[in-house]
């Protein structure tokens, strides 16, 4: 594997991870914001013009392109094994998160749709994998 | 596992990023090896240890706990 590989695959991860961040947050606005103003409609636009534009900004910033091929592994070792870890700690937050839901969320039932919950489990995975890339890839 | 990387890439006046560069890792790889957060694998050991040409037993030692 050649130096621009490597080099190719950090900077990769580094996007990936505050990329992450960034939709996590947008996420979790959308999935909570509709409970404090029992209206969605104009966040949700919001939510999704942020997105695109975060996901635009990313692409042609950070120099991929379409053709850029994803891996499901990175070749380097190290940055295979702190991915590996960030989606075990993705596991374990949403359990966490799903379990908390499941104790404490009967007083919300009525007021919260399926797509909030989606919304909202979608944010901790997204949020937990950008924290624990960026926590990981400290010096 | 302890191991001496940081003492021989000095010695040899190479920067984290220039090793890495010679054996086709990634900075962070040599840096965390380095500071003992990550046991790499047969095949970088065995790539570090050609880069500064001794052998892998001088690079890293066993702690008793392992």
């Amino acid at each position: 594997m050649s130096n621009h590989d490597i080099k190719n695959e950090e900077k990769f991860m580094g996007q990936n991870a505050w990329f992450s961040l960034f939709m996590g947050v947008t996420l979790l606005i959308i999935s909570v914001y509709p409970l404090l103003t029992q209206t969605s409609a104009p966040l949700l636009f919001f939510g999704t013009a942020a997105f695109l534009g975060s996901f635009c900004m990313f692409v042609i910033r950070g120099g991929f392109t379409w053709k850029m091929k994803y891996h499901l592994t990175y070749k380097d070792e190290y940055l295979n094994t702190i991915d590996t870890i960030a989606y075990k700690h993705v596991v374990l937050g949403l359990l966490f998160s799903m379990g908390g839901v499941y104790l404490f969320s009967d007083d919300l039932a009525l007021e919260v749709s399926h797509t909030m919950m989606a919304s909202f489990y979608l944010a901790v995975m997204c949020l937990i994998y950008g924290v624990s890339i960026l926590w990981q890839s400290k010096d | 596992m302890q191991n001496n990387i940081a003492k021989f890439r000095k010695e040899a006046g190479l920067s984290q990023q220039e090793l890495a560069d010679a054996i086709s890792v990634s900075r962070k790889t040599i840096s965390t090896v380095e500071t003992n957060r990550f046991t790499p694998s047969v095949i970088i050991a065995l790539k570090i240890a050609a880069n500064f040409n001794v052998p892998v037993e001088s690079l890293f030692i066993l702690d008793e706990a392992d």
